[in-house]
């Protein structure tokens, strides 16, 4: 290149995520880049592709590490099969706290510093990594038979991914393992019985409506992810500071905004399921989420057998034991405000 | 360097073939997961990796066997009106030029790519069963290294033709019996349009020598 | 010179070399990961002239192929495929269908536009369809003097089938990239994808009316004399037991029994008991049907290994951006958008595939769509016809690939393509019909899930 020198050409980092361009998920990837775009005065540009552009969803994180390409906008349970810690950092056991209470562990609580060391020194990987965006809980999911009771959810064919296979086979479930592209066709052969996916907006512009019509909501298999922003680290750290900076602050901006977004429209969607496509939106039963919990007792001895995994599960135990007590203990009870104000709108 | 080619084409054949089997494993190995699925109501948890994994081998691995017989497609409405020396000198520099470089890029990146994976023992992520899968990305190392061997054999072959006219086929194969049924075949046939016909019956179009002819 | 010129110098040069005649999926790989080399170029990283993401991008594709759920299939129909070839099944087939048939002009043509449209039904899976309607009939149809190119045009465009009538993965593909629901566009392809079959056999019947020579009726002499009573029996023992295992491979996936993987190693199951029927499932056969799947499994999946590293390096070095620019620079009207649009994505076909178009173009002109106030769902459909084309234009043109690669070696590329050009002109037909009358599109999503 010629040696002019050319500070107005902006730098362009290609991202991409795990995420079908129509899913929501995308349009809150783009919330961060023009977040990015608008701190750094258009020093900085991310170029954003969908799953599938150049990697498959699965892929991103190899893909950032060798550098094919500079950022990926993700979620850890994707790389589980390389260490089965990738899910304490959003879809582990649920110690009692929430999506938000796990990202302030990760901000405050050690947790950053634990996900650097997995992926660095333990994996090896050249890649940083942030958190962002403290998802609500996704839901048990979407079944041809409404769950009543514990026994129901007996022997029911389930696809799920990650670490919530195992708790829900050790739930009593069948887990079969598809590609989310065969899941509504599955359903429609009686593949499975059930599924889970994420949220209602993804699960609707899915199709999920198509092929059940009973939404169950409130689980404990993956209640407390947040979006997993990773760079490739050597093109990270010849950024400069400041733009550094912009990217790791751009995520906790991001974050707020993704919340606003998400409740927005998850909640406008949940409405449209029931009144336009005649789903029915159920809580699941609490004798459901007892044997959650007692089947995440099972998985947690397991899992503790690495000794990588006590010592970030000791952390997140010491952590949650602390902060949740805090939080119930201060919370008002948010639930008798809303019927006072709205009664009859939720029975329980 | 007639030796060294038969040696290839026999290295490439007995693994391709050996990996070819899979397709029986997963022949039987599908249907079971069916049968269990309805008539025992208990789907496994690995038929899906255990598929896609016989599937990728089987594919990889015999990319070296078809290359020996000469069964990867190639645009040949030119090539084909070339005398055998003609398309032995243009192949002999097309090798060098699009041939080894891919191939030993995909041996070297994909030793990077395994070994990595090799490390932390990487499992599949798509069921609870916890199938390993870095055996499976190392068979790109090894589908490439049998692929850069027979491609030295194939260069080989290209230097013979240049010296005596005439391409060297791949001999033993499951083939030679139905060479034999192909020429009879061949003599059934009906004269087509301005051009022979050698129609043959499916089994016998991959046949190295009747492509290269 | 600037990176999309770049992109236009690597199909150009792609173009070029394909007349060398080397084995296509190496010139692939070879010129993704040459022109790779130079799109991934990063001076800082350099330690070593192996320093280059292409490498790792090259890898990425390689093992994307071989994981991938749905190409799975590709050898088990193969399998089957053989399999039932060896079982001398075929030719008692052909031969039967052959003279039913022989007083309609082009019978056999019709026969094998139906079996493609069947199987592509079943299977879903260009490659594996082409492969084995090559592998089938083909044969059969050159056997029985027809012109090549007629031949060649009814197996490629009678296998591409298999991505628009459902259950297509190229529709769960744009499923996902859309957010049209699944279901709704299955539903929705079904009556167009039929639409496009019967368009083929209408021209076939009336090509073979106009012009015998292409489709020539038996002489009498090849068939002698059958009584109607010994044609019935040939129909009992050839056509119906292959008709039941190809109706119920199809009947498992439409019925929703199976995947088609599953389906196909059903209907490979199949197979070795109708061989083992017909006393022809030998030792020898079985081992030659395994050696040859793999070695067409290995022609065709290479060749992805090839065209995904090419595409994805192509699309890297924005060989599409002058397109882009070319479609948000100007001041249409709806239809004018529509014309364009699919008129982009014919033009894209021709050195992509359906994969890169709709996971990485589409996505383009989604957006615009409610500017111009079109429904994703029709224009999903629409593109689905549309790529049917991309199978059988130049220099990508998978469908005629799959056919040379396992065609009698006279067979010539130029007579596929030539042979494919009718068809390419129904495709459009079809989508001037499906633009007029939308109901094609509607009619079965709306009778099952409502408006
Ligand atoms: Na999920
Ligand atoms: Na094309």
């Amino acid at each position: 290149a010629p040696a002019v020198v050319t500070a107005q050409s902006p730098t362009v980092l290609k991202m991409q995520t795990s995420w079908p361009s129509s899913d929501i998920f995308q349009d809150m990837a783009k919330q961060y880049v023009e977040r990015v775009e608008a701190m750094s005065g258009g020093r900085l540009k991310i170029d954003l592709l969908p799953a599938g552009a150049v990697v498959g969803a699965f892929q991103v994180q190899d893909a950032c590490h060798d550098g094919i390409i500079d950022a990926a906008h993700t979620v850890p349970v994707y790389w589980y099969g390389k260490h089965k810690a990738a899910s304490l950092f959003g879809t582990g056991p649920v110690w009692g706290g929430s999506a938000t209470n796990l990202l302030a562990w990760i901000h405050k609580g050690g947790g950053q510093e634990f996900y650097r060391e997995l992926t660095q020194d333990i994996l090896g990987l050249n890649v940083v990594g942030f958190f962002g965006f403290p998802m609500p809980a996704q839901p048990l999911g979407w079944f041809k038979k409404e769950i009543a009771g514990a026994g129901d959810v007996n022997g029911l064919k389930y696809r799920t991914v990650g670490l919530a296979a195992d708790l829900m086979q050790a739930m009593g479930m069948r887990v079969t393992q598809l590609p989310g592209g065969e899941i509504v066709p599955a359903m429609e052969r009686g593949v499975i019985d059930a599924f889970e996916f994420n949220n209602p907006t993804s699960d609707m512009r899915f199709g999920a409506q198509d092929v059940a019509k009973n939404y169950m909501l409130s689980s404990y298999h993956q209640a407390s992810e947040s979006f997993e922003f990773i760079f490739n680290k050597d093109r990270f750290e010849r950024l400069d500071k400041d733009l550094q900076a912009i990217l790791r602050y751009a995520v906790e901006s991001a974050s707020t905004a993704n919340t606003a977004l998400a409740l927005d429209q998850y909640s406008a969607d949940l409405q449209k399921l029931q009144k336009e496509s005649g789903v029915k939106v159920v809580r699941t039963p609490s004798e459901v989420l007892n044997k959650q919990l007692e089947a995440w007792d099972k998985l947690i001895p397991q899992l503790e057998g690495d000794a990588f995994m006590k010592r970030v599960m000791d952390s997140q135990r010491a952590w949650t034991e602390r902060t949740v007590f805090y939080q119930l203990m201060n919370d008002p009870d948010y639930k008798l405000a809303f019927n006072h104000y709205f009664p009859s709108k939720i029975a329980l | 360097m007639i030796r060294y080619i038969e040696f290839a084409d026999r290295l490439s054949a007995w693994i391709g073939k050996a990996f070819a089997w899979s397709i029986v494993v997963m022949t039987f190995g599908v249907s079971y997961e069916v049968f269990v699925r309805y008539f025992l109501d208990n789907p496994t948890t690995w038929a899906f990796d255990i598929t896609y994994m016989m599937y990728g081998a089987l594919f990889m691995m015999g990319g070296a066997y078809t290359l020996s017989r000469d069964g990867h497609v190639r645009g040949d409405f030119i090539y084909r009106l070339w005398r055998p020396r003609t398309q032995a000198t243009v192949e002999l520099v097309l090798y060098f030029l699009f041939f080894f470089p891919g191939i030993i890029a995909l041996i070297l990146a994909g030793w990077k790519y395994a070994s990595r994976s090799w490390r932390y023992a990487e499992v599949s992520v798509m069921s609870p069963a916890g199938i390993p899968i870095f055996q499976f990305k190392s068979i790109i190392v090894a589908a490439g290294i049998l692929l850069l061997i027979q491609g030295i054999a194939q260069v080989f072959r290209c230097i013979l033709c240049i010296r005596t006219g005439e391409w060297m086929r791949a001999r033993d194969d499951v083939e030679e019996t139905e060479t034999a049924l192909a020429k009879s075949v061949a003599t059934d046939s009906l004269p087509h349009a301005s051009e022979a016909v050698d129609v043959v019956t499916p089994m016998h179009h991959k046949n190295n020598g009747d492509r290269r002819g | 010179m600037s990176d999309p010129q770049v992109a236009l110098l690597m199909l150009g040069s792609f173009l070029f070399v394909i007349l060398l005649g080397f084995p296509i999926a190496f010139t692939l790989m070879a010129m993704g990961v040459g022109f790779g080399y130079y799109a991934y170029y990063d001076a800082e990283r350099m330690r070593t002239i192996f320093d280059n993401r292409i490498f790792d991008l090259f890898v990425n594709q390689t093992y994307s192929v071989m994981a991938n759920d749905v190409l799975t299939a590709v050898p088990l129909f193969l399998f089957m495929g053989y399999v039932v070839e060896r079982a001398n099944i075929v030719d008692r087939l052909f031969h039967t269908i052959f003279i039913a048939a022989r007083r309609l002009p082009g019978s056999m043509a019709i026969a094998a536009l139906i079996t493609c449209a069947l199987f592509a039904t079943a299977t879903g899976i260009v490659g594996a369809v082409v492969t084995l309607m090559g592998l089938l009939a083909f044969p059969a149809m050159l056997k029985a003097r027809y012109d090549t190119s007629f031949a060649s045009g009814v197996i490629c465009a009678g296998g591409t089938l298999g991505i628009l009538i459902p259950p297509s993965i190229m529709l769960i593909v744009y499923a996902a990239t859309s957010g049209v629901s699944i279901v709704r566009l299955y539903a929705g392809a079904l009556l167009p994808g039929l639409m496009l079959a019967g368009l083929y056999l209408v021209y076939v019947v009336i090509r073979a009316v106009l012009q015998p020579s292409v489709a020539p009726k038996p002489r009498d002499e090849d068939i002698g004399d059958v009584p109607i009573g010994k044609l019935m029996v040939m129909l009992a023992t050839s056509f119906l037991p292959l008709a039941v295992l190809i109706l119920s491979v199809l009947g498992a996936i439409l019925f929703g029994l199976a995947t088609p993987s599953e389906a196909a190693a059903i209907g490979a199951l199949g197979g070795l008991v109708l061989a083992a029927a017909y006393g022809s499932l030998t030792w020898d056969r079985l081992r030659q049907s395994v050696y040859l799947t793999v070695r067409t499994s290995a022609m065709v999946c290479w060749l992805f290994v090839g065209s995904w590293t090419f595409s994805s390096v192509f699309s890297y070095l924005g060989g599409e951006g002058v397109i882009t620019e070319f479609v948000t620079g100007l001041d249409l009207t709806p239809l004018q958008f529509l014309l364009l649009a699919q008129l982009i994505i014919f033009l894209l076909g021709w050195p992509l595939e359906w994969s890169e178009i709709i996971i990485i173009f589409v996505p383009i002109f989604l957006p615009l769509l409610p500017h111009f106030g079109i429904d994703p769902l029709f224009f999903g459909i629409l593109i689905a016809l549309n790529l049917q084309t991309s199978f059988l234009t130049p220099p990508m043109a998978m469908s005629a690939y799959y056919l040379k690669g396992i065609a009698p070696p006279h067979v010539q590329l130029v007579q596929i393509f030539k042979g494919c050009m009718p068809f390419l002109f129904l495709v459009f037909l079809s989508m001037i019909l499906l633009y007029m009358f939308p109901q094609i599109a509607y009619f079965l999503p709306n009778l099952v899930y409502g408006q």
